[in-house]
């Protein structure tokens, strides 16, 4: 595939200047968030809890009250979409949530849950769907015989099979997955990661992935993403992220990471900070207070979103940041 | 699932001695139904207040009636007012609250929490009395008046469980792919508020048969047939008069009856919660 | 020499009887000295959490039933103990650091009155020595604003915070040892490093023994000097964190090291896994519970348990170590 037609393409989501706000409006949520997911390319959105992340995702899926700004999937915005129009477009936009016991009816059996979208979706006819269910299911490394059994019935993995089984029966384009191995064992984690990488590679399934955990960010993402207090800081490549993070955030979550305790943080009740009000001022950057790179203009003025140029990325994957460290690096830019 | 809830039911004596008196009396009830016993309650078969003797078990009340044949109608007419009333205000009320707690806070929601309230603060004899008038003294008045107020309690419960259930992941899920709200309801909310309005049931169908037994004391209970409640209105006169056919009757099978289902509700409510952990 | 902290030996654990017996812990046998920590690793269902509940004495009202040819708290043995004679220490001598920080502590009370209640129930003082002792252990975990955290209600607090303060409740009477059930799971990476980090000042100031039961062997990595991998009831490795790192001996042990995904600068390799899943505790498959996931399995392993003897420091259950 040539660069050309891949830039000729639009992206399969994209999303503009998102912000949500909740607890009856003084809570910042999500806060002029935009970026794009080409197909093909998995997002990886980290930042730790309370970050947005999960606002962020359910305000795709239409599941929060409507933010401002504007989410465009497959180029139509589905933001400005009434519930019929909607219909067809959720068709291909599917989620995953992160505790497979809970988001199961309890019941209803594995067929039913199964059938439950396509039935909704008014997708094929009765042989087509029961075809379907088999193929999916095989697809997600299940047997057959767990139609008739109810969730209970089945380990977390297999539950978890279940949600992913139930995401892929409409044959969506993008799946979005919030932290949807981070309840799971170590070795079922891994299960499903290998699942998650095959639906990548075999079904060519684009995944927009929400995890706080970098590791497993490291093994399925194509790009990654940084959330922090409802704004998106950084956005790269997954080998630049991990090789050479540009936003003192970024570093600061990677030192966490790897069990690295950066000396500034101690004592600081550095983790325990809470969500952003909606009445915080807006004319600083949402990091300063506990950057160790914090200049005096980053308490005046918020950062806007550059684009770093690097002559190791290919030339279409982008990197941006939010941060006036890069200012300069702005200016020298023609 | 309802397999475990039947083995934990298994090893509960009391309540498993509950069950088998409600199936016994049910058995009778049934029996009465399909005209083969009881069928006699009406009839005048012997002298006035006649003692218990090998032809009338029980003795004859005041009118010569056998008080053996009229405590078996009396079964069915116990069945009959409580499976009524429990079945009709089980659904209203699972509606009704389902509908509230789906749109909480909305107007909704208001209006029936309103509704609710009103009906509460009624006195209930005095509104069984305002029916049985209003629908000229029909046999469906005391049922209805039971319906009328009963709902209320069950409607608060399931309200309660709905706006619980709301907020489980399962149900995003059904919204995240677009599914209406009403469907979402009846699908996946309402199947899992089956155990609390089963126990819920148990309690209400008690509920009706003693308010039965007070409606008759009141002359506003049964009107074409015969019920303990009757036989025990009827037995205040005559125990004074030495007479204790009619009560011992009626007053030993409603107590052991309800007796039987307020075991079974308990033992049922301890069943259906499957975090038990049994020794 | 350091003086053990807490001694095991020989805890079995199990529900029901017969041929519907479920062996949840099976022959344990540890022990953990002063200042020092011991991981125990093992999957959802293998018996870890038990095995802490086990030893504090936490089961009794739950049907289990629990066996030991010893629990020693410095020496002294608790497992023969009664409820009354329990609660004397339990808190005091030994502490647990719950999986859920929401849901253990009692929301209608605030952290103060939660964990000064802790303190009086095994010292006297006057209302101004335990409220002091109360907001140092506070501040000893990294609350600045310890006064204001008393006057807090759980639900108040985030995850982290809770969490922190949980640790500050268990820690209030200095106890010899503490059993951490799961402490950092569901916490991010930033309240995750916190938490290693007050475990770690424990051991150090207060030469506190710590047991941690994780399925994160990372987590173990980074806090432990001593590992035990747990599967289905029996442990199938013991040894020090090194060793088990560098070259684990059971299958099962390297299998689980295979499936940590990485941090790298470089793309990593593919993600590994073990095949299958945990089989039920009342359908454990004879012999090697491991058996039938196990790439080196032969006929020995299915037809008797291999076993070590858990007294000792190390050791590997394997007919076939690698």
């Amino acid at each position: 595939m040539n660069s050309f037609s891949q830039h000729a393409k639009p992206p399969l989501l994209e999303v503009r200047n998102l912000s949500l706000n909740f607890h009856n409006q003084k809570q910042v949520a999500v806060d002029q968030v935009s970026f794009a997911i080409k197909a093909g390319r998995t997002l990886g959105l980290v930042g730790a809890s309370g970050a947005g992340k999960s606002s962020l995702a359910r305000s795709i899926m239409g599941l929060t009250e409507p933010g401002t700004g504007e989410i465009l999937f497959k180029g139509k915005n589905i933001s400005l979409m009434d519930s019929q129009q909607l219909k067809t477009t959720r068709q291909g936009l599917q989620f995953v949530f992160q505790e497979p016991s809970a988001s199961l009816s309890p019941r209803r059996t594995v067929e039913q849950t199964l059938l439950e979208p396509l039935k909704h979706f008014a997708i094929g006819d009765k042989d087509y769907r029961q075809q379907k269910i088999l193929k999916t299911l095989q697809t997600v490394g299940l047997n057959q015989n767990v139609l008739q059994r109810y969730p209970h019935q089945f380990s977390s993995g297999q539950q978890q099979r279940i949600a992913i089984a139930r995401a892929l029966i409409t044959n969506p384009e993008l799946v979005i997955a919030d932290e949807a191995v981070s309840s799971l064992d170590t070795s079922i984690q891994a299960q499903i990661l290998q699942l998650i990488q095959n639906l990548q590679k075999q079904h060519g399934i684009t995944f927009l992935f929400i995890s706080h955990d970098l590791a497993v960010i490291r093994q399925i993402a194509d790009d990654v993403a940084v959330m922090y207090r409802g704004q998106l800081l950084e956005q790269s490549p997954v080998d630049t992220f991990f090789g050479n993070p540009a936003h003192p955030y970024s570093k600061i979550l990677l030192s966490f990471a790897n069990y690295e305790v950066p000396s500034h943080t101690v004592g600081n009740n550095w983790s325990l900070d809470r969500g952003r009000l909606s009445t915080d001022s807006a004319h600083t950057c949402v990091f300063a207070a506990l950057c160790p790179e914090k200049m005096p203009v980053c308490e005046r003025l918020e950062p806007a979103s550059h684009t770093i140029q690097n002559k190791n990325h290919p030339p279409l994957q982008q990197h941006c940041v939010k941060c006036h460290l890069y200012d300069e690096a702005k200016s020298n830019e023609t | 699932m309802m397999g475990g809830t039947w083995q934990r039911l298994k090893t509960d004596r009391y309540g498993m001695s509950g069950l088998v008196v409600v199936i016994f009396f049910f058995i009778v009830a049934l029996l009465v139904w399909t005209g083969m016993l009881g069928q006699g309650w009406s009839e005048v078969s012997g002298n006035s207040w006649e003692s218990a003797s090998v032809t009338h078990w029980f003795g004859t009340n005041l009118l010569g009636q056998d008080i053996l044949q009229r405590t078996l109608f009396g079964t069915a007419t116990a069945y009959e007012v409580g499976l009524t009333v429990t079945v009709c205000s089980a659904i209203l009320g699972t509606v009704m609250g389902a509908l509230a707690g789906w749109y909480r806070d909305s107007w909704l929601d208001e209006v029936i929490l309103w509704l609710k309230g009103v009906l509460d603060s009624i006195p209930f004899y005095l509104f069984a009395a305002a029916v049985a008038f209003a629908l000229q003294g029909s046999p469906a008045a005391m049922h209805l008046a039971m319906i009328i107020t009963f709902w209320t309690t069950t409607a608060r419960i399931i309200r309660g469980e709905v706006i619980r259930i709301k907020q489980r992941e399962f149900i995003e899920a059904a919204r995240a792919i677009g599914l209406p709200g009403l469907t979402t309801v009846f699908r996946h909310v309402l199947p899992n508020t089956f155990h609390i309005l089963l126990v819920q049931s148990t309690i209400v169908f008690v509920a009706a048969i003693n308010t039965e037994v007070i409606l008759s004391f009141l002359g506003l209970g049964i009107q074409d047939g015969v019920s303990w409640g009757l036989m025990l209105a009827e037995s205040s006169q005559e125990v004074l008069a030495g007479h204790f056919g009619n009560f011992i009757a009626a007053g030993t099978s409603l107590f052991i009856l309800l007796m039987g289902f307020n075991l079974l509700a308990d033992a049922l409510q301890d069943a259906l919660d499957t975090r038990r952990v049994i020794k | 020499m350091s003086k053990v902290a807490l001694r095991v030996e020989n805890l079995s654990v199990w529900f029901g009887k017969g041929p519907q017996r479920k062996q949840v812990v099976d022959r344990i046998s540890f022990s953990i000295n002063a200042g020092e920590a011991t991981g125990l690793v093992g999957e959802s269902g293998c018996g870890k959490t038990m095995t802490g509940m086990a030893i504090l004495g936490l089961l009794s009202t739950t049907g289990a039933n629990v066996r030991s040819d010893g629990i020693e708290l410095n020496g002294k043995d608790i497992s023969g103990l009664n409820a009354a004679q329990r609660r004397a220490f339990l808190g005091r001598d030994i502490a647990m650091i719950f999986q859920q920080p929401g849901t253990a502590f009692d929301p209608v009370f605030t952290l103060g009155q939660q964990i000064s209640a802790v303190y009086r129930r095994h010292f006297d003082g006057n209302k101004k020595q335990v409220r002091r002792t109360m907001l140092e252990s506070l501040e000893s975990v990294g609350f600045n604003q310890a006064e204001s955290i008393t006057a807090a209600y759980p639900h108040q607090l985030s995850g982290g915070m809770r969490q922190l303060a949980m640790i500050a409740m268990a820690t209030v009477c200095k106890p010899a040892v503490i059993i951490a059930d799961e402490p950092t799971t569901a916490l991010d990476g930033s309240t995750r490093a916190l938490i290693l980090q007050q475990l770690e000042r424990l051991r150090h100031q207060n030469k506190t023994a710590i047991l941690i039961i994780s399925h994160d062997l990372s987590v173990v990595k980074q806090s432990c000097s001593d590992v035990m991998v747990m599967y289905c009831g029996r442990l199938l490795e013991k040894t020090d964190c090194e060793s088990l790192f560098s070259h684990a001996r059971h299958p099962y042990s390297a299998g689980l090291l295979s499936c940590i995904p990485q941090i790298s600068p470089i793309r990593p390799p593919a993600i590994n896994s073990i095949p299958g899943q945990v089989p039920a505790a009342d359908k454990l498959p004879p012999g090697c519970h491991f058996a039938p996931r196990c790439a080196r399995t032969e006929s020995q392993c299915r037809q008797s348990v291999p076993e070590f003897d858990s007294a000792h420091q190390a050791g590997v259950a394997c007919f076939r170590p690698l």
